[in-house]
């Protein structure tokens, strides 16, 4: 039931275009939001395995969306991987309270994150 | 601060040249190459463009630059993943950008945020357990670049003694070990009490992915993937100990309610069951005074001539005998449920069927008395020994209503019981023979006839109550009753 696409929110169009390709390379099936409140309308549409989701984002902070999300009882059980600039503890202990299920800091350890999203949509599946 | 951002814009100037140096190779090679990779070239190509007018154009905004950072990074790192051989002449120059933005973004210092975020890891104590001594050696070097005190463990086996003998604030543990693996280490590890709350971060590489999974379920706090990545091992390192220190907050507070509840045992215990503990423990908000109407059967005890037998005895002589023959009655009592109300001298109040409910409070507290009875054979022999006086005790049962609750002032207040019914049993306690068991006309209805044997009854005239008492003795239990 549960989807193997990849939802990727990102505003910065060369991220977005580099993320998207790497991904498809690995096998995924990449679906992209440009700002926080269409992320929230394509997981509701959509229903994406996992987000991956940049926070600093135009109309509706990654915050802000996940939020949202994870008051929202239709995706609130779609594991959203935070990215943020910043290698900061409070930023990742942030992400962690707004729910998100795991972070990664930019620029991405590609197949860190790739273990990540393989782990997030291994666990939708079982 | 300053000087950190200029560091790293520095690193980038070098790799935003390099990058534009590289730019008229990667545009000619796309003109006899597949266009998959030719449009990968060109991504790589408009990223190094926004790379160098994001540094050179004076751009101070962090955010942009990473973006630009991130994304020349990514395109390097992917077109080096690919195969095609049309790449071999820029193989080297775009291996030489990719791992500059690695090694700019991987020292921590070079980064502004993460200079002031994290707090160091130095004087952690970190123990790594891996097969190979080179990784042993890579990440030994990595951790003590970060202060930590590193200690190493070349097998599972090896890791597991030194756990035993030492602590340490967070465990590496490579996931593909001969002998015993990280998956076993570590649910020994969970499965051992002084062991469980170790933050344990599992290693291991990207073909692992199902063993990493099972290895999360059993309780892995995380995992690092090979080769690791210094400022991921750091952030990991950083979350693994802060959960360790929030979980030894929770069990310091843990204790200390421990430590409390321990005085409450210790300090009621002896005077009231553990039921009324338990009670009291729970809801707190039960020692408010007030109380219940009851259905009881009330105990009262005594040593018959107590003051005359001790009358010579020094003072703590009459403490010794006190005490041995109070502490077998008191477990007795606990033992059958009862819940003593007081000590007064040699006597004790007792009541079954209160706090905690029971349908049977009347026999508990026959047999009861039945072993209390018996057990007086122990103390004379004890008390033979020890030259003291040999003691005749008087049981009185009696079951009715009381109010059964906290009694008392808000300063002193206690679990107890009032009503008539004690002055009723206070009564018979008083026509008690030495040796003697003596139960109230309602104790005898509330109990087993098949079971308990009673002798014939004796009528008490009750000073001051209506009517008279009707009461008998018990005389004997029938066992196969």
């Amino acid at each position: 039931m549960a989807s193997s696409t990849v939802l990727l929110v990102e505003d910065n169009d060369i991220n977005r275009d580099m993320l998207t390709r790497r991904l498809t390379r690995a096998g995924l099936t990449v679906m992209t939001a440009t700002d926080g409140a269409s992320a929230l309308d394509a997981m509701r549409e959509h229903q994406p395995g996992v987000v991956l989701m940049d926070m600093t984002l135009p109309v509706l902070s990654g915050w802000e969306a996940t939020a949202k999300a994870k008051s929202d009882p239709s995706v609130a059980a779609i594991p959203i991987i935070a990215l943020t600039a910043h290698a900061m503890a409070a930023d990742r202990e942030r992400a962690m309270n707004a729910g998100c299920s795991d972070y990664e800091t930019k620029p991405i350890d590609f197949p860190a994150l790739l273990s990540k999203i393989y782990l997030f949509l291994g666990a939708n599946n079982t | 601060m300053i000087g950190s951002i200029l560091a790293a814009k520095i690193d980038f100037i070098q790799v935003s040249t390099l990058g534009l140096r590289l730019v008229p190779t990667l545009s000619s090679l796309t003109e006899h190459c597949s266009d998959e990779l030719a449009d990968d070239l060109g991504a790589l190509v408009r990223a190094i463009e926004r790379l160098s007018s994001a540094v050179n154009g004076g751009q101070t905004n962090r955010h942009d630059l990473l973006n630009a950072v991130a994304a020349v990074k990514g395109y390097s790192e992917m077109l080096l993943d690919s195969a095609d051989e049309a790449l071999i002449p820029v193989r080297d120059q775009v291996d030489e950008i990719a791992s500059a933005l690695s090694q700019t973004s991987q020292t921590p210092e070079s980064l502004p945020a993460t200079s002031r975020a994290l707090d160091s890891l130095t004087g952690c104590s970190i123990l790594v357990v891996d097969d190979l001594p080179e990784n042993l050696d890579l990440m030994s070097r990595l951790l003590q670049k970060m202060d930590c005190d590193v200690i190493t463990a070349n097998s599972g086996r090896d890791a597991l003694s030194m756990l035993a003998e030492r602590p340490v604030d967070i465990v590496l543990l490579d996931l593909v070990m001969p002998d015993i693996g990280g998956r076993e280490v570590l649910a020994r590890i969970k499965a051992d009490e002084q062991l469980r709350a170790l933050p344990v971060i599992m290693i291991s590489g990207q073909q692992d992915m199902d063993h990493i999974i099972d290895c999360i379920q059993i309780g892995a706090d995380d995992y690092l993937l090979k080769p690791v990545n210094s400022v991921l091992l750091n952030a990991r390192i950083k979350s693994g100990i802060e959960r360790k220190r929030w979980h030894d907050k929770e069990e310091q507070y843990r204790e200390q309610l421990e430590k409390r509840e321990q005085f409450i045992r210790q300090t009621f215990g002896r005077y009231i069951s553990d039921a009324i503990v338990e009670e009291i423990l729970e809801k707190p908000e039960g020692l408010k005074l007030g109380g219940d109407l009851r259905n009881v059967t009330l105990m009262m005890s005594d040593i018959r001539r107590f003051t005359t037998l001790v009358e010579h005895l020094p003072p703590e002589q009459v403490v010794l005998l006190l005490n041995r023959y109070l502490g077998k009655m008191t477990d007795i009592i606990l033992h059958h449920g009862g819940t003593i109300d007081e000590f007064l001298g040699d006597a004790v109040l007792a009541a079954f069927g209160a706090p905690s409910e029971s349908d049977h409070h009347a026999e508990q507290a026959v047999n009861c008395a039945i072993e209390m009875q018996s057990a007086m054979a122990d103390i004379n022999a004890m008390n033979a020994d020890d030259g003291l006086p040999h003691l005749e005790m008087a049981i009185a049962l009696n079951t009715g209503e009381v109010v059964a609750g906290n009694i008392g002032s808000e300063r002193r207040s206690k679990y107890g019981f009032v009503g008539h019914q004690v002055n009723v049993t206070s009564r018979i306690e008083d026509d008690a023979l030495p040796n003697e068991i003596l139960i109230s006309e309602q104790t005898l209805q509330a109990i087993d006839n098949d079971v308990f044997e009673v002798g014939d009854s004796r009528t008490l005239n009750a000073k001051g109550m209506e009517g008279l008492l009707t009461v008998y003795p018990v005389i004997g239990v029938n066992l196969n009753g």
